[in-house]
């Protein structure tokens, strides 16, 4: 059944090769469609496309902001990624990210006088608060039945609120902009420098929680359990493998990722908690968690894609006429093309079903 | 099996045909199905179609009830050439269909049931009054004794078939299929099922019988139409076949129909309960305080109707479902509150009812499930919670291989793989690990004639190394063929045990909770 090719090397690309096709396809097809929207508009799809390329790729400013949209998407991606491997959707990542901002910029502030030996506790910290969220969800999941759709989405208002009101009233700072006070310079995330702008070292500290969180799926034990458990609760219980516990795990860890990508961004990024924060990049991960077909470097890959096309946007609204929501209408393409495979069946033919089975990624990868 | 009559099954010439399929051909990507099948009904007629599982017959029957569309190939009722778009068509045209899986609406009654969708009405409003009487008429009318005003809910398993029957009859059905009606049926309702087909086809009805079971069909069918490989391979008068020429058809090869069971050495009890009391899924008593007693080197046997409390027997002696009441005890120590992974570690395995949702998790690679009961234990686990790959993918390359699961390689998703060679994967898993004891259910279901034969052995075999293995079986036949000792559920206690020579009788009325009242505690 699966291509058997010389070295595991070999296997992990052909693997990786079937699993990107299918994605990359969806994202061609959305920009012709989106060709199409910009010609009906009188524009020319050429001259905006080529602007949205390189205000993503185009200059050290331009990889920069693509590098700081990324970062906070691979943890809020990873967040969903995670849950879904063990069946569970998790929506609650825009409060889980959050939780593990305000939790930042909290001890950024409070821990300032360690200097910089403070900053791996700070994130620690943030991880922690974002696992112990996640839990609760998972615990009323696994305990009393209640869905873990809803009430994750339900938590995210309790958590908005929550920070939202912490950051301006205990944790007010006192500059004028509303928001917590900065945290200590010598905390935050170095940026990279090399004219990238604002884009810092948490890009890495992202892709190590894909590294991670991709060890943990299938080179753990629990793994092993959150994944039987995703792909069939009948057997993971036959086989012993307690299925209410494995749940709250899985949606505490991906909120984990959450907490702290919601760290990196303020400690890497604004060095506080303005209010309002930066929003939608928990319900974005889960976009870019079903474009990176649920496996954490297919996250990094497709919260790449989103980063790109959002700095990409505000260069071509400035070049071109095209405006800012031309994004949205493509990511909202790329996204019916991606869970609507049926769709992309009747569009390219019977051929295509090989590239939308969802488990060849996890089979190329996962080994 | 069942005692064998004989039936007309004279020469066909001169009846009139009413239905003949010529040539069809059904693919489902890279996969044929139907290689240009052929076959031919005539009024009155039995006509069994046996295959394996995966031979093909249960296309064949779909695409003549119009819920898959032929590539090629033509459909004649009475002669005329028709186009069976869907089920309604089939039924206009006179097929009713009775599925393996009931379709029927539990809590409505029979008349309800059977006018489903074709109802009498006065004026806007069903006529419930009428459809009563005209239920009663048709039971009358083809001696199939139902309570029209009864609760579906309520009826044993061989009344609610009846009412499938009825219920294509209410249509004026003219062909009849029946999906391998035997599988939920006591040896008692088997025969009351033969008798009813006998008095259809008697009323110019034409039936064909879909099953995998040989005996079967030897009984009840004028002529038997044998599919292998989506191919039509023979149709023989049932007059003049045995059950090995047809074994041999099925199969393409020569099959032990028979295991030899050698002799073997009893020893101590290895796996037992004492009157355990378990819960169903729904929370009704399922296990109502059973005694049972497994010792090294035998098989004991369950034999009973489905539903009456074995798989919630097997989760308890297993560990994966929880005992209310009583003890288990597994080579002699008690486990009655260990979970399912610490059965297993001390010996236990267990080859579930439900392959697909218990025994494996199909969009795993065979490696991993391979390891889904020992990813925890050295060599597969080492420190910091890890788990090795490279070893489990090893290792179940050489289980596999052993246990002659094809395709043997270890990256291939479970469910990719036939009923049979998922079996085989699973017995690879259960009985590699040198167990104790072994509690097998329904280890044979839906797999086919060569797996069967596979998986008897390796039992057997288990069984002359002195282990303890509990079978538990629906299959008559198997339970009698390889156990030492037989014990029938019902309704969740143990009602009897009895020989391995028991005879359809004895154990019928047991199964039918008609026996001599021995108590289950």
């Amino acid at each position: 059944m699966t291509a058997r090719s010389g070295s595991v090397f070999g296997r992990l690309l052909a693997g990786a090769g079937g699993a990107l096709l299918f994605p990359v396809l969806a994202i061609l097809i959305s920009f012709a469609i989106g060709a199409v929207i910009i010609l009906a508009t009188g524009n020319d799809p050429l001259a905006a496309y080529s602007a949205l390329i390189s205000g993503a790729f185009g200059s050290p400013a331009a990889i920069g902001r693509t590098l700081v949209n990324t970062t906070p998407l691979i943890f809020t991606g990873l967040a969903v990624a995670v849950a879904f491997r063990a069946g569970l959707f998790n929506i609650g990542g825009e409060g889980q990210f959050y939780i593990g901002a305000v939790t930042a910029a909290w001890l950024g502030v409070s821990l300032g006088f360690l200097g910089p030996i403070a900053l791996p506790v700070v994130l620690v910290a943030c991880v922690v608060t974002g696992f112990l969220w996640g839990a609760i969800p998972g615990a009323l999941k696994a305990y009393f039945g209640a869905h873990e759709v809803i009430t994750t989405i339900m938590l995210n208002f309790i958590a908005i609120n929550l920070t939202v009101y912490l950051a301006l009233n205990p944790l007010r700072g006192s500059s004028l902009v509303p928001g917590t006070e900065n945290v200590a310079a010598a905390l935050r995330i170095p940026v990279l420098g090399f004219g990238l702008g604002r884009a810092n070292l948490g890009i890495f500290l992202g892709i190590l929680a894909a590294v991670a969180a991709y060890l943990l799926l299938w080179r753990t034990k629990r793994g092993f359990q959150i994944r039987a458990v995703g792909l069939s609760p009948g057997a993971a219980n036959y086989a012993g493998i307690p299925i209410g516990r494995n749940t709250v795990l899985a949606i505490a860890i991906g909120a984990a990722f959450a907490g702290l990508g919601g760290g990196v961004e303020v400690m890497g990024v604004y060095g506080k908690m303005a209010v309002p924060f930066v929003s939608n990049v928990g319900f974005n991960g889960i976009g870019v968690a079903l474009l990176g077909r649920n496996h954490p470097f297919g996250v990094v890959l497709g919260a790449l894609v989103f980063g790109g096309l959002f700095s990409g946007a505000q260069e071509m609204q400035f070049q071109t006429d095209v405006p800012l929501s031309l994004t949205v209408v493509l990511l909202a393409v790329i996204l019916l093309l991606v869970t609507a495979t049926k769709l992309v069946e009747l569009i390219l033919g019977k051929r295509a079903r090989v590239l939308t089975s969802g488990t060849r990624l996890e089979r190329g990868l996962g080994q | 099996m069942v005692e064998k009559r004989t039936r007309g099954g004279g020469p066909s010439a001169g009846i009139p045909k009413v239905l003949e399929m010529k040539g069809v051909t059904k693919t489902f990507g890279s996969v044929t199905a139907n290689d240009d099948v052929s076959l031919v009904l005539h009024r009155g007629e039995i006509l069994g179609l046996l295959g394996e599982n995966g031979a093909g017959k249960s296309t064949l029957m779909k695409i003549l009830y119009g819920l898959y569309k032929p590539d090629s190939g033509t459909i004649f009722v009475d002669g005329e050439e028709v186009q069976i778009r869907d089920p309604k068509d089939a039924v206009r045209r006179g097929i009713g269909m009775v599925h393996q899986h009931f379709t029927l609406i539990p809590p409505l009654t029979v008349a309800e049931n059977i006018v489903l969708g074709a109802e009498p009405r006065k004026g806007g409003a069903l006529d419930l009054n009428r459809a009563i009487k005209e239920t009663e008429e048709l039971s009358e009318r083809y001696g199939l004794k139902v309570d029209p005003r009864a609760r579906v809910a309520d009826l044993s398993v061989g009344v609610q078939q009846r009412v499938e029957i009825l219920k294509a009859l209410y249509r004026d059905a003219r062909i009849l299929i029946l999906d391998e009606p035997t599988a939920v049926l006591t040896p008692q309702e088997t025969e009351d099922l033969y008798g009813t087909l006998e008095e259809l086809v008697a009323d110019g009805l034409s039936i064909i019988l879909i099953t995998h079971k040989l005996g079967e069909l030897l009984g009840v069918s004028d002529n038997i139409t044998i599919i292998r490989d989506g191919r039509v391979v023979d149709t023989v008068k049932t007059s003049e076949t045995n059950e090995g020429a047809l074994a041999r058809l099925m199969v393409g090869r020569e099959v032990l129909l028979r295991v030899e069971k050698g002799a073997s050495e009893v020893g101590a009890p290895r796996l037992a309960a004492e009157g355990i009391v378990v819960l169903s899924s729904t929370g009704a008593t399922a296990v109502h305080g059973v005694d049972v007693e497994v010792r090294a080197g035998e098989i004991l046997g369950v034999a009973g109707v489905d539903g009456n409390g074995q798989v919630e027997l097997a989760e308890a002696l297993a560990g994966t479902r929880r005992v209310e009441e009583g003890r288990v005890y597994l080579d002699g120590e008690e486990v009655t509150g260990l979970g399912a992974d610490e059965r297993q570690e001390q010996g236990l395995a267990y080859v579930p009812e439900d392959r697909s949702h218990k025994g494996l998790v199909q969009d795993f690679s065979l490696w991993e499930n391979n390891a889904l009961k020992t990813y925890d234990e050295p060599p597969f686990s080492g420190r910091f919670g890890r788990i090795f790959p490279k070893i489990m993918r090893r290792r179940a390359a050489e289980n596999l291989k052993a246990y002659d699961v094809r395709p043997s390689d270890p990256d291939a998703r479970a469910g990719s793989l036939s009923g049979g060679n998922q079996q085989k994967a699973i017995l690879a898993r259960e009985l590699s690990g040198d167990p104790k004891a072994i509690i097998a259910a329904q280890p044979t279901r839906g797999v086919d004639v060569g797996a069967i034969e596979f998986i008897h052995r390796q039992l057997l075999e288990q069984r002359e190394e002195g282990k303890a293995i509990l079978l538990i079986s629906l299959e008559l036949e198997e339970v009698r063929s390889l156990s030492d000792r037989i014990v029938v559920m019902y309704d969740g206690r143990i009602v009897g045990e009895v020989g391995p020579n028991a005879t359809d009788e004895e154990l019928g009325l047991l199964m039918a909770g008609r026996g001599s009242g021995v108590g289950g505690r």
